[in-house]
């Protein structure tokens, strides 16, 4: 309970399907058992890449405002975009810089290659190693109750709205069961040129 | 045991501290003043571990009116809590952090819409309607979730942070003095009058 | 090196004994005895119109070790013999393998004594208070098992009954329990309970009607049993080798062992 990744809780899953990908994360922040916010979002939309972020909310935003300033250097630098593929490099090494003092977060990478429009996503520990996912990756205090439901539900090859439709019974159904979790949902689901964002109400308790 | 209580509402903020100042069992003085003004239309109020406190809100009011004199402009109340919590989040991981944890409100200069922040030790910073800090929270947010509206005129805010302070005189096994009550409007900061004598009876 | 402690590698192979002798302050070695073991697996029950589904996986593990690839963990409760032809009860235990076989052999014992002496089998809600007053009875020195038992009521409806440690319980339409049990619940929630579903077109926010809740038919009540599992087996390693599943119905009591993956 005094881990510092669950002092606050959070969840947070990104899946991939046909030609698209989806990122959705809950609202709540805590301390311990208290709510203090059901407004905190833990996804950041850097250009046309997406980053999750679950863990200790302090860390969270610190982290998060780091890559806002990261990706607009490299977009000032490169004169374009960066791609989900570098964005998770440069994520894995400038976590590994905090080797042995981390920021206590488990972040989650979704997008789609600007190239090729193949779908990318992966995940982190705290200190920057990869996890590369074919099919989905989940993060947070409700991260068991995630990978049951992503194993179950999750199929190869969905379209966008079936996608929305797996994600969002993935995540409510999971942070449900999590004490920690939950309050509402932001849903992400990134199209070629086309991202749609959606609210989810979820159970208020 | 010392309580920081926050409103939003249609078109201010208030701010609320209780006047108390302890230290161990023993009350050193009960006019205490735990807010501080950042510019002209945001205040924070502070509560934490002794010297953490003065030292840090009075560090980042300094900060904050330099930031004002120099460039003929208030910063906002967002952009001040996201400095705030800058400053907070690398004393955290600094050889001595500071303890405190903040409220900050405020009402933006040029949109004139209120705003108010919770921000802890940890520097986990959430915009919110309606805040409290310490053992507050257990008693208020609880009164907050069922009383509070976002288009509240402050006359009916005070009569929610007067339900608050009635719940905490009843239930707080220490007396905290009363409260000192700030407004916060787009004319600045301003003074609440506000009934410290009122006798609560618990049950 | 707290953040690895949970890892039974690094401490060691995993004794019942609590890892090696530690030293204390004084310099004194202390040997201190841990009753206790977690066997891993994970059970599944699911209550229908008129049968009730019990399922587990048939892996014992003790740390990273594999100690058999065939242990059940469902029990036929309250037969007349050994055999258990005619048992009307069924009853899953996971975490630690030697406490719920003592404690099924226990509530079987007491089940047959019932039956000899009333000239009747227990009912099923008769069994579970009973069930749960022999937890409690061990409430300092805890059968260290999640339970779960199943039947079919006095109306012949399907019947579970959840049991913490120390014997807590609760009427269930599904229940999942053990190391997966976090993985399989909130599938069984929105399969089963239909939970977060709600109906399309029939209003915006909070008019919206949620999907009304019917009993599964039994077919398909078996399909989400093994996609439950097959999900658990692909991210919990204490689940796998087997999936042991008995349905009782009014005819008796069925049952079969499917494979899981073995990896």
């Amino acid at each position: 309970m005094s881990s510092p990744f669950s002092i606050n809780g959070g969840a947070c899953v990104a899946m991939v399907g046909k030609d698209c990908v989806a990122i959705a994360c809950d609202l709540r922040l805590g301390l311990q058992a208290l709510t203090v916010s059901n407004n905190f979002p833990k996804i950041f939309q850097y250009g046309d890449v997406f980053l999750g972020l679950t863990g200790l909310a302090t860390d969270v935003s610190t982290v998060s405002d780091l890559f806002r300033y990261k990706v607009n250097m490299y977009r000032l630098r490169e004169e374009r975009n960066i791609a989900p593929s570098t964005f998770a490099n440069l994520v894995s090494s400038s976590l590994y810089e905090r080797r042995f003092g981390p920021y206590f977060v488990s972040p989650v990478v979704a997008g789609l290659d600007p190239k090729s429009g193949r779908p990318f996503i992966c995940g982190f520990d705290s200190i920057g190693c990869i996890d590369f996912a074919k099919d989905f990756i989940v993060s947070g205090t409700a991260s068991e109750q995630l990978f049951g439901m992503c194993e179950s539900l999750w199929e190869p090859d969905l379209g966008p709205d079936d996608l929305f439709e797996t994600i969002s019974q993935a995540l409510l159904s999971a942070v449900d069961r999590d004490a920690l979790s939950g309050w509402g949902a932001h849903v992400y689901i990134v199209e070629k040129d086309k991202v749609t964002k959606r609210l989810l109400k979820g159970r208020q308790d | 045991m010392e309580v920081l209580l926050g409103i939003t509402g249609k078109d201010f903020t208030l701010i609320a501290a209780s006047k108390a100042a302890m230290r161990g069992a023993t009350i050193l003085k009960a006019s205490d003043d735990k807010t501080r003004q950042l510019n002209k239309h945001t205040l924070v109020a502070f509560a934490g571990e002794a010297g953490d406190t003065i030292q840090f809100s009075e560090y980042i009011q300094a900060n904050a009116q330099l930031y004002s004199m120099r460039n003929e402009s208030d910063l906002s109340p967002s952009a001040l809590a996201h400095y705030v919590r800058g400053e907070l989040a690398s004393s955290l991981r600094s050889r001595k952090p500071y303890n405190v944890n903040l409220l900050l409100g405020g009402v933006d200069p040029i949109t004139h819409k209120p705003s108010l922040f919770w921000l802890d030790y940890l520097a986990a910073l959430a915009p919110v309607p309606y805040a409290a800090h310490g053992y507050a929270q257990y008693y208020c947010l609880s009164i907050l979730d069922k009383h509070h509206h976002p288009d509240m005129t402050l006359v009916q805010g005070i009569k929610v942070l007067e339900m608050c302070t009635d719940e905490l005189k009843r239930r707080l096994p220490i007396d905290f003095k009363g409260m000192t009550v700030k407004a916060v409007t787009k004319d600045g900061v301003r003074d609440i009058e506000f009934n410290d004598d009122k006798v609560v009876k618990c049950a | 090196m707290a953040m690895f402690s949970q890892n039974p590698v690094l401490n060691g192979p995993n004794y019942s004994f609590a890892e090696v002798p530690k030293d204390a302050v004084d310099g004194l070695r202390e040997h201190r005895f841990n009753p206790y073991t977690d066997n891993g697996g994970s059970t599944l029950a699911i209550a229908g119109a008129d049968f009730a589904i019990m399922a587990g996986d048939t892996r014992l593990t003790s740390g990273y070790s594999i100690n058999t690839r065939y242990a059940p963990k469902v029990f036929k409760i309250g037969g007349t013999t050994s055999s258990q032809d005619d048992a009307n009860l069924l009853l899953s235990v996971v975490g630690y393998a030697a406490d719920g076989e003592a404690l099924q052999e226990r509530l079987d014992a007491i089940c047959k004594m019932y039956r000899y002496r009333h000239g009747k089998p227990m009912s099923v809600s008769a069994c579970a208070k009973r069930l749960s007053t022999i937890m409690y009875q061990k409430r300092f020195f805890p059968y260290y098992v999640y339970a779960i038992l199943g039947g079919l009521d006095e109306d012949g409806r399907g019947a579970v009954y959840s049991y913490d440690p120390v014997g807590s319980f609760e009427r269930e339409q599904c229940r999942a329990g053990g190391a997966a049990a976090s993985l399989i619940m909130p599938f069984l929630d929105n399969q089963v309970n239909f939970k977060n579903q709600y109906v399309p077109g029939t209003g915006v926010g909070h008019e919206l009607k949620e999907r009304e809740r019917l009993p599964l038919p039994r077919n398909e009540v078996e399909v989400l049993v093994k996609d439950a599992f097959d999900s658990a087996v692909e991210r919990h390693i204490e689940v796998g080798d087997g999936l042991q599943i008995m349905i009782i119905t009014k005819d008796g009591i069925e049952e079969k062992v499917l494979p899981l993956k073995r990896d």
